[in-house]
């Protein structure tokens, strides 16, 4: 560690959110130190599936994404190799009424938002989607500017970029401190300081555990999702395929050629655990070959878990604490790689300036948490 | 000049690659396999895992047994989705 072990802003967790926020505030002239307890993108980040979607039911998630997705186009461009960004599109699928109502009120807000998405027929999701078996189907939501990203490509991307501004990354330090007095200090585990005058926890699932170290208590509940990639594969699924069925799944093929699945379980896992269940291969190789088919013949390569940090009503807070420049990120809720362009920006905008440039009030910490996302 | 030597098959990583990112700071092999991919194709780091640990050793300076493997996750060996299907269940 440097001998000034001073910054202007230090960064509790070097997942997508804390980098994207990094980078945000290096940019800017701040001194920024980025905190890792392993090596970045260890938690959340590394271990989804890269999917962007602009398909969620309030106005403040809409347009958030909107915002990304533009972000998430210009970064071929910013980090100056390709992060494997394609608009291929998010077809949501409805199988019973209540879903299929759900999405009309839904398009009908998206739309409104300026929101290219539209209604199909399940003929016209065979158009689209030529393998997909369409048994059972009533219709489907399709926006053909959702997309995916490379996580591991993004995080390298940002990882350049904050040391190109000059921020500084320790990776392999856990936290074990935070004192807030005038400053903040934080302690790592070999015993060392460092000093900042504002702070961002944005540690996903660790999050919680920290704040509550500090007298803060988060409503944020980590629970454990699992993911399969198959072997690469020619071109032959279009957008990310989205089963709402309480048995269905969701798997999309990915730009270098896997396709890369998850489905929610029910009832959920909740704890912070990276193991694996044996019924996952099985049930996901049931529900995607219901979907595809074709599938049938594909190799499935590895299967793994990661943490969802949810909160009560399925948004995230990204908020200042009632400790004054103590920032909080978290309960990214399963979005965390999409939503981390805009969150860092928009972050790193209000602690150097104050101010939200946008309306954040649906992520604030004083919220109710009544609401809920229906498009989870 | 020599030919480039490929250490990942699957994914095609030479040792020149490799040998780059470890000095770049990807000191471990989780941090090589998200730096380059390396270990994420079909043999999931079967054949290029002990070799990469090998020029981790000679970068670093360090013993092999300092370096983690990488963890090893199901189905470990390529698996066909109709295989993991029970038979009648589609």
């Amino acid at each position: 560690m440097s001998s000034d072990n001073h910054f202007d802003s230090i960064i509790v967790g070097g997942g997508i959110i804390g980098l994207s926020t990094a980078c945000a505030l290096s940019r800017m002239g701040e001194r920024v130190a980025v905190i890792e307890r392993k090596y970045l993108g260890s938690g959340s980040t590394g271990r989804c599936i890269g999917g962007l979607r602009q398909q969620f039911s309030t106005a403040a998630s809409i347009t958030l994404m909107q915002e990304n997705m533009a972000m998430f186009a210009a970064m071929n461009d910013e980090f100056g190799f390709p992060v494997e960004f394609k608009a291929s599109g998010y077809l949501l699928l409805a199988h019973n009424e209540g879903t299929w109502s759900t999405f009309q009120k839904n398009v009908a807000l998206q739309q409104s938002l300026g929101l290219k998405v539209t209604l199909l027929s399940p003929a016209e999701c065979k158009k689209l989607v030529p393998h997909l078996c369409t048994d059972d189907l009533i219709g489907a939501a399709h926006c053909p500017s959702d997309g995916q990203a490379f996580p591991f490509a993004v995080i390298r991307g940002y990882r350049q970029a904050i040391e190109k501004a000059g921020g500084t990354i320790f990776t392999h330090r856990p936290v074990t401190r935070i004192r807030t007095e005038n400053s903040f200090t934080l302690t790592i585990h070999t015993g060392e300081n460092i000093h900042s005058e504002k702070v961002l926890i944005t540690a996903g699932p660790w999050t919680a555990e920290l704040m509550k170290d500090i007298g803060i208590e988060l409503p944020l509940y980590p629970e454990r999702h699992e993911a399969v990639i198959s072997e690469r594969l020619p071109k032959f699924l279009g957008p990310m395929l989205v089963d709402y069925r309480t048995d269905g799944c969701y798997f999309q093929q990915l730009e270098s050629g896997q396709i890369i699945g998850c489905y929610t379980p029910h009832p959920n896992v909740p704890g912070i655990n990276e193991e694996v269940s044996f019924d996952f291969l099985p049930q996901v190789a049931r529900r995607m070959a219901r979907l595809v088919p074709a599938l049938e013949n594909v190799s499935l390569l590895r299967h793994w878990s990661g943490s969802y940090t949810m909160t009560p009503d399925g948004n995230p807070i990204v908020d200042e604490s009632p400790i004054k420049n103590l920032y909080i990120a978290a309960g990214m809720c399963g979005h965390g790689f999409m939503l981390a362009p805009a969150i860092g920006k928009h972050l790193a905008i209000r602690m150097t300036e104050g101010i939200w440039q946008r309306n954040f009030s649906e992520f604030a910490l004083d919220r109710s948490f009544s609401g809920q996302e229906t498009l989870k | 000049m020599n030919d480039p030597l490929i250490v990942c098959r699957c994914e095609e990583i030479t040792e020149e690659e490799i040998r780059e990112a470890i000095r770049q700071g990807a000191h471990s092999l989780e941090e090589l396999k998200r730096h380059l991919r390396v270990g994420m194709g079909p043999c999931q780091g079967r054949t290029c895992g002990p070799l990469i640990i090998r020029l981790l050793c000679q970068e670093l300076q360090r013993s092999p047994e300092s370096f983690s493997e990488w963890r090893k996750r199901p189905p470990l060996k390529p698996v066909t989705v109709g295989s993991l299907i029970p038979k009648g269940d589609v």
